[in-house]
């Protein structure tokens, strides 16, 4: 929040008089009123001569306040947002959308993790060019290690239910034009992307979705985690904005990261225990050694079991 | 917080916080030097921390056209792009068989394996083969090589180039007219940029700089590193340092892959790792490092035979091909038949 002199412009009770008034009593910004007492404020202001055009001023400040805050909903309204999210984006495997109830769904933040190369690039470039082909709607995909290959989305396509229908190269184009790749390096980047997807974002019409692919979110958020509390809190930001842009734009997010050592030579997700909680859904896959079968287990959901697995195989 | 996403020091954060400016649009109307008084901070730091502010709010404010973020492609116009790059042969067919055609640019391949394998050998050879002519299908193009272990023997280089050369002058060239003049080893060695780092952050400085180097130099298509692990592997004190400073590396090399279109190779060691009361060999730097390419390849030993295995890479299968050194360089092995007759 902005000192209190900022908003004289736009509010003009809250003039020169009433700034000083706030600052007798520590008051600097409008974050500072809400660290203080309010009732003990409006009660030192019958002390003042002007104390009728003081508690206007108090008064003004308390519904700038309330205009920031998110309304409050009850269980029927969220229900019935929930609802309306019944039907799952499919990821193109069978099991994969059998072990997860329908798909991914919109409003939801996904991470799959596992140890390099188990599949989850091409877990994510499947599910894109199946939300592509079936006109499911349309896909960001934020890429940081130039794995994003067209090539290899081009021959998913090919292995899609239906083949025929997308022989003629301008259907093609117009399918693979569903999908935009940005790449990225940089965790201050990415926050100024996912910003722009904020603001520019139409609201959905009908049943078209949006999916949001970052691969992998773990190669920006290293570098920066360490050094100090700034890289915990940039990074937690990170999390808490990909949620917002899920949950209140109705996007469906799918993000990866990579696996690190723990004791006993175990694997445990790379960015520790902050991130632990962020994600709604955690899936950790795996691939046997040099076979194209992978595995997947349920680390995190809302509403089923952690532990259940499923075994599916890249093509 | 809004500011706290600007990438600025902590302490002129800090100071942003204090003094009551937590988003850009309490920034939008003061000019530098009143925010420099408001804020205590040099006026220079005021005027670049506002440009980022509004280029931010400028960038809130336009309508997305095509795409819904600016400089994201379609996966189309990505397809059509990438038919036009051509790939780095590695002069051993099998090993371009399994690599699709052999090392491709705009991505980043770790090639790794134990000691005398022959990684310093395949670096120089690609080293040399980027530079092969247009018409014989290469890139016609200059390397960059950044060498931290004192690998690079010139005399092997000259040797390499020779016997590259005779190769391809002894192939018909489509449309070639016969007054040009023979190319001489000396002249393949001229196109290679050499770089000599002895310690992390000579290595470290050295990548930062690539990016104006390429600029400067805009025929370079590949960037070798040999090996990226060495001044990473002793007396590192604090791993988690390391880990920061390996996982900013990766994404820097990333990103002059992707801008400038080119190839990079890095070479790495192999370590033992004990899992599960058993031992193999993996490469080094950790399971973080793992992440840090495009592309991995493991170079190994099967029988007296050298192997070439594709451990990582969003578009190829896992595969694994032969390989031999030979005195030309990288070739392709020759059956079991007759290596058992020569030796």
């Amino acid at each position: 929040m902005a000192p209190l002199k900022s908003l004289e412009p736009d509010y003009p009770i809250i003039d020169s008089n009433f700034q000083q008034f706030c600052a007798s009593h520590h008051i600097f910004s409008v974050e500072d009123f809400l660290l203080h007492d309010i009732y003990a404020l409006e009660l030192s202001t019958k002390q003042h001569f002007d104390s009728k055009r003081l508690e206007e001023g108090i008064s003004v400040v308390r519904t700038i306040m309330e205009g920031l805050h998110q309304p409050w909903l009850n269980g029927m309204e969220l229900l019935q947002k929930a609802q309306g999210n019944k039907h799952g984006i499919s990821t193109g495997y069978e099991r994969i959308d059998v072990l997860l109830e329908g798909g991914l769904f919109q409003g939801n933040l996904v991470e799959l993790v596992g140890p390099s190369s188990s599949g989850k690039t091409q877990l994510c470039l499947k599910v894109a060019a199946n939300v592509a082909v079936n006109n499911l709607g349309s896909v960001t995909f934020f890429d940081t290690g130039n794995s994003f290959s067209p090539k290899r989305i081009d021959k998913l396509l090919d292995q899609s239910s239906e083949p025929a229908k997308i022989k003629t190269e301008e259907v093609r184009r117009r399918v693979m034009d569903k999908i935009v790749c940005q790449s990225v390096f940089d965790i201050y980047v990415l926050f100024d992307l996912l910003h722009q997807l904020k603001s520019t974002l139409k609201p959905v019409t009908g049943s078209s979705v949006q999916m949001l692919i970052v691969d992998s979110i773990s190669s920006l958020v290293t570098p920066i985690l360490g050094s100090g509390a700034h890289g915990h809190a940039l990074m937690v930001s990170l999390g808490f904005l990909l949620k917002e842009l899920a949950y209140e734009h109705n996007l469906s997010v799918l993000v990866t990261n990579h696996m690190v050592g723990a004791e006993g030579g175990h694997l445990k997700p790379a960015l520790g225990e902050s991130w632990k909680n962020v994600p709604d859904m955690r899936l950790h896959v795996s691939r046997d050694c040099k076979s194209n079968i992978c595995s997947m287990s349920i680390l995190r959901h809302p509403y089923i079991t952690a532990g259940k697995a499923v075994m599916f195989s890249l093509k | 917080m809004e500011v706290s996403r600007l990438p600025v020091s902590a302490s002129t954060r800090g100071k942003l916080i204090s003094a009551g400016y937590t988003s850009f649009s309490s920034l939008s109307n003061f000019s530098p030097s009143e925010l420099a008084i408001a804020v205590k901070i040099p006026e220079k730091e005021a005027d670049e921390i506002l440009k980022l502010a509004t280029h931010d709010g400028k960038s809130d404010n336009t309508k997305g056209t095509q795409a819904v973020v600016s400089g994201g492609q379609t996966a189309w116009d990505m397809l059509k792009e990438d038919e036009g790059l051509r790939c780095i042969t590695t002069s051993c067919a099998a090993l371009d068989k399994i690599l699709g055609g052999g090392i491709n640019c705009k991505e980043v391949t770790e090639i790794g394996g134990v000691p005398g394998i022959g990684k310093t050998q395949l670096g120089i050879q690609l080293a040399i083969n980027v530079q092969i002519p247009h018409e014989h299908g290469g890139l016609a193009a200059k390397a960059i090589y950044i060498d931290t272990e004192g690998s690079f023997m010139v005399e092997r280089v000259l040797q390499i180039a020779a016997a590259c050369l005779s190769e391809y002058y002894e192939l018909p060239r489509r449309g070639s007219n016969a007054n040009q003049p023979n190319r001489q080893p000396q002249d393949l060695l001229e196109n290679i940029y050499y770089f000599r780092v002895c310690s992390y952050t000579e290595q470290i400085a050295a990548i930062n700089y690539l990016g104006k180097f390429i600029k400067e130099h805009k025929e370079v298509k590949i960037v070798i590193v040999d090996s990226i692990t060495f001044h990473f592997r002793q007396d590192f004190e604090n791993m988690a340092l390391r880990t920061r400073l390996l996982s900013e590396l990766a994404l820097k090399l990333m990103k002059v892959a992707n801008e400038f279109k080119l190839a990079v190779v890095l070479l790495n060691q192999v370590t033992t790792k004990y899992s599960e009361g058993s031992v193999h060999l993996t490469l080094a730097l950790g399971d973080s490092w793992s992440h840090a390419s495009t592309n991995r390849i493991i170079l190994h030993w099967n029988a007296n035979e050298r192997y070439a295995y594709i451990d990582k890479s969003p578009t190829l299968q896992s595969s694994s091909a032969p390989y031999a050194v030979t005195g030309k360089g990288i070739r392709d092995s020759v059956s079991d038949h007759k290596r058992a007759k020569l030796m």
